[in-house]
């Protein structure tokens, strides 16, 4: 449901779906829908900047960088867990991330900056990915938390 | 030289199956050459050697070295459902490159398992001083190179034309490369 914005309350991530959806607890709490999932906070961050309004065809400056500083944020959430972990793959990826991130700065106005940001994210998930793949867990899906967010459109999910 | 203490390793895919993966061992013949022979007559026309014949598969088991030829398998139970292979040379000019074949039995395809062997692969390639791992690929073979792609895998090359399978007929061979963490402080 849109504008009915709200945090979850396990991660503290965004979440502006219809808390309903997730079912709620004793006193009308909104479950969290990522409890008791490996990753949980780096998966409820990334599906907010997924879902967040900066992909939106009609977003704002204002939002494209937020959008902007939350992947940099992500990124650093994602190299503070790598820190503790031997897995080169995972480290490459990160610094893919942060290459494109880097590259997507929006106050260089770079023509692809949405394209770069995008791809950022992307890396950023592969990293979780290969986190999850440590602990014998499937890959982690953004759109199987789709009903939780305000989602309008996703623009180049097709590459996902 | 590769830790395999890793395995054996349980694998949940997407759908809640779980999986084993480890290296295959001598003792896997029997259940490799059933695997094997339950792969469609289509995918078996790409492969290299003729591997509905027991005897093939009774050679490689005979002559496992890991260090050249590291085979992954996906267990369900006792039955083999993915076979991912490592290839290495120790000496001369691709001593860095490895070589990965992927082949996932036809009821366990679209359910992540390729993608979860091609992710094992890249991390047993980074733990193996490798500065590059290759995959050939038939242009037909789309979910392959989708998946080799998604794992950060890039075509390098395509060669049009260029393999027959086994009735004689010509076909694209993509070329994906992937390189290695280790690779960027190459120096020439």
């Amino acid at each position: 449901m849109a504008g009915t914005g709200y945090h979850c309350p396990r991660c503290g991530a965004e979440l502006r779906g219809d808390p309903r959806k997730g079912g709620s607890r004793p006193g009308g709490t909104p479950g969290c829908p990522y409890e008791g999932l490996a990753y949980a906070s780096l998966r409820a961050e990334h599906d907010a900047i997924y879902f967040g309004p900066w992909r939106r065809i009609d977003a704002s400056p204002m939002e494209i960088r937020r959008g902007y500083h939350g992947i940099g944020r992500h990124l650093d959430a994602i190299a503070r867990e790598l820190a503790g972990h031997d897995l080169p793959g995972a480290a490459r990826d990160l610094a893919s991330a942060r290459e494109a991130h880097e590259d997507a700065d929006p106050r260089y106005d770079h023509p692809n900056a949405l394209r770069l940001m995008d791809n950022a994210l992307s890396y950023a998930h592969r990293a979780i990915d290969d986190l999850l793949h440590e602990k014998g867990l499937p890959p982690h899906r953004p759109m199987d938390f789709a009903e939780w967010y305000d989602v309008v459109e996703v623009p180049f999910r097709d590459e996902w | 030289m590769i830790d395999l203490n890793r395995y054996p390793r349980e694998i949940v895919l997407r759908s809640g199956e779980k999986l084993v993966f480890r290296p295959m061992t001598r003792d896997d013949v029997d259940r490799l050459w059933t695997f094997f022979r339950e792969v469609p007559p289509e995918d078996k026309m790409y492969f290299r050697q003729d591997v509905s014949r027991r005897e093939v598969v009774q050679r490689w088991a005979d002559t496992l070295d890991y260090g050249l030829v590291l085979p992954i398998l996906a267990l369900e139970g006792d039955r083999v459902v993915g076979d991912a292979t490592l290839h290495r040379q120790r000496t001369g000019w691709m001593q860095r490159v490895g070589v990965v074949r992927v082949q996932i039995a036809p009821d366990y395809r679209h359910k992540g398992l390729g993608t979860a062997m091609v992710r094992e692969l890249r991390h047993l390639g980074e733990k193996s001083a490798l500065r590059h791992l290759m995959a050939e690929v038939i242009q037909e073979q789309a979910a392959a190179v989708r998946a080799f792609e998604k794992m950060g895998f890039v075509r390098a090359a395509e060669y049009r034309d260029f393999v027959n399978d086994q009735k004689g007929r010509l076909h694209n061979l993509i070329v994906l490369l992937y390189r290695m963490s280790s690779s960027d402080d190459a120096e020439y």
